[in-house]
């Protein structure tokens, strides 16, 4: 590479930045969804699994002829698989969730300011006591009051996140409800329920969309907290926070690649999505434009 | 004024009431506790009977909730299925720990995080600035529990500075017991201490970057400047006063949010404090602990909050006359 190249490399840096996140993030989805094709074993079929390969160091060869690249955990499943399949659970919760709890936020969000009075009272009040609350202590009520299960998570997160949806929605809702598109609407007569949900909604939604990816990236972290205290994702459905929690144990003999690999790959997730967000909403603001960073 | 203090006491009780009652039927659905304090293979129907009565179980809902709101009023939260200890006193005896936790992570986040921000925000866009940027993204992505596994992992097993888990020992100061007057507990403290405090240290740095970019372009900068200050007086003097404000108020919520945030961090540390007796409660299902704690952090967040609010009124002028 000449000097030249290298300039024009340098000067582009912030583009580069953002399109090594959304490569991560992409390379992320399609691992994903193809785990079940790509893995070298499946870590939930017992009969793949060799107990007496248990704890093998990263590098170690398999009795069945491929590479355990990262080392195996305590049970002698591939940690490579055990990732792959993780990272499934992981992005399933946490994109259900995150959609979920978007439409009913801004749907509420959208309805109080359009009732307003008491619907407005009663949804704002919540709204206001739940964002009060720091979100792994809401989680952590919504979880004992729901109990254990893959679906109870999704909505134990659903009742954290719809909140700030709500707020935002709302807030811009107010000034859309002025607007003559929406006498016209009702001029027309038409239904409350389509007034709200086919002209009000979508035309207060756009703000609130830039939420998404920053809370999509807390409903991982939230899920891989959960798990890992053990009120996340059931046992026979581990996500990535469940695979680091499973080495812990080991963690203090010195086995370290049993939750240091799983708990990278879920950080490096984390990291892209954040920085990706970051990004767009840089972009999406002029002022902020000129400066640098 | 006294109308804006009542109706927003009200508001905070109402909210703990509504609160109270959502937890109790939940906690209520989970699951059975009696099978926790009879043994489930050796008990007659006769024994799990005898515990239902023993502990309450077999009243109607609506009678076990009555009773426990009236015990709740007289700070009685029942006895734990576990330790067989009046369950708020099991909670006020572990507050210590987390306070002490809490506290000593706030004494390093809060200038480390102040200071980073101010020099980072008077170099906007230098090199500084754009590490401090991106290395709070970093920080702010670290899920708490794997930086405290990896912080064992480099502290207590690779460099074995640090011992990885408890309290270690303590010393008595008020009646209460603190690790922090004792140089093993000190050891003890630092990693815990540090996963605490790492993500608190990005966000007040990233709030303090903001404020100092935002002063430093008025004109009171500009003639300070012009007046010949240098450079320390000018951030220390001048810039740090005027972004006071809004850090003093993201450290007063993180403080709360670090008493909730606990939860994990005592939990991988073993640290015997208030969140990790409210993770092994929820998973021996010893109810009146769950109830205890949950009860006692709601109660402090909405008593916080509402006396911010209040005092924010009392500051200034437009929110009292708005209300």
């Amino acid at each position: 590479m000449t000097t030249e190249t290298l300039r024009l490399l340098w000067k582009s840096r912030r583009e580069y930045c953002f399109t090594l996140s959304g490569l991560l993030l992409a390379s992320y989805f399609i691992v994903a969804v193809t785990a079940p094709f790509i893995a070298p074993q499946d870590p939930y079929d017992p009969l793949q699994i060799q107990a007496w390969e248990a704890s093998s160091p990263p590098g170690t060869h398999s009795g069945s002829g491929f590479v355990y690249w990262l080392g195996t955990d305590g049970l002698g499943r591939d940690i490579v698989s055990t990732i792959l399949y993780g990272l499934r659970i992981s992005l399933f919760v946490s994109i259900t969730s995150t959609l979920i709890a978007a439409f009913i936020g801004l749907t509420l969000g959208v309805s109080a300011a359009y009732f307003g009075k008491w619907v407005d009272a009663v949804i704002m009040r919540v709204v206001d006591l739940q964002l009060s609350l720091p979100t792994i202590l809401v989680a952590l009520i919504a979880i004992v009051t729901l109990g254990p299960g893959i679906d109870r998570i999704i909505l134990a997160i659903v009742i954290v996140q719809w909140a700030t949806y709500a707020r935002l929605a709302r807030g811009v809702a107010l000034s859309e409800i002025g607007k003559s598109y929406m006498d016209a609407a009702r001029l027309l007569r038409l239904p409350k329920r389509r007034v709200i949900l086919r002209h009000l909604l979508p035309n207060s939604m756009a703000p609130a969309i830039t939420l998404i990816p920053i809370e999509l990236g807390h409903a991982i972290a939230l899920e891989a907290t959960l798990s890992f205290l053990g009120l996340g994702v059931p046992v026979d459905k581990p996500s990535l926070g469940s695979t680091v929690a499973n080495g812990f144990q080991y963690l203090l003999t010195g086995q370290y690649w049993i939750s240091l690999f799983p708990g990278i790959a879920l950080f490096a997730l984390i990291a892209s999505i954040n920085f990706a967000s970051e990004d767009i909403r840089h972009r999406l603001n002029p002022r902020s434009r000129s400066h640098g960073v | 004024m006294m109308t804006i203090v009542i109706g927003r006491l009200s508001q905070a009780f109402l909210l703990l009431l509504v609160m109270s009652v959502i937890a109790f039927a939940g906690i209520h659905s989970v699951g059975n506790p009696v099978f926790n304090i009879v043994n489930i293979e050796t008990a007659t129907p006769d024994d799990i009977r005898n515990a239902t009565i023993a502990l309450g179980l077999d009243q109607p809902f609506w009678w076990q909730y009555f009773l426990f709101m009236k015990n709740v009023l007289s700070g009685n939260f029942g006895t734990s299925y576990i330790y067989h200890l009046p369950a708020f006193s099991l909670v006020m005896s572990k507050l210590p720990a987390t306070f002490e936790l809490a506290v000593i992570a706030m004494l390093i986040a809060a200038p480390c995080g102040t200071l980073i921000g101010l020099v980072a925000g008077r170099h906007q866009g230098g090199l500084f600035d754009r590490v401090v940027l991106r290395a709070s993204v970093f920080a702010l992505s670290i899920p708490s529990f794997w930086l405290s596994m990896m912080l064992i992992l480099l502290g207590a097993i690779l460099l074995g500075w640090f011992p990885a888990s408890g309290r270690g020992t303590t010393a008595v100061w008020f009646g209460m017991e603190w690790s922090a007057l004792t140089s093993d507990g000190w050891r003890r403290l630092t990693l815990p201490a540090l996963a605490l405090a790492l993500p608190n240290i990005a966000l007040i740095a990233r709030l303090a970057r903001a404020g100092a970019i935002e002063v430093e372009g008025q004109d009171f900068i500009r003639f300070c400047r012009a007046k010949g200050l240098s450079p320390q007086r000018i951030l220390f003097r001048h810039t740090l006063p005027n972004i006071s404000i809004p850090i003093v108020t993201i450290i007063g919520m993180q403080f709360g949010g670090m008493l909730a945030f606990a939860v994990v961090v005592e939990t991988i540390f073993a640290w015997p404090g208030v969140g990790k007796l409210l993770i092994d409660s929820i998973q021996l299902l010893d109810r009146p602990v769950v109830m205890a704690t949950l009860t006692f952090v709601s109660v402090v967040f909405v008593g916080l909050n509402a006396l911010v609010d209040l005092f924010y009124a009392v500051l200034d002028p437009r929110v009292r006359l708005s209300t």
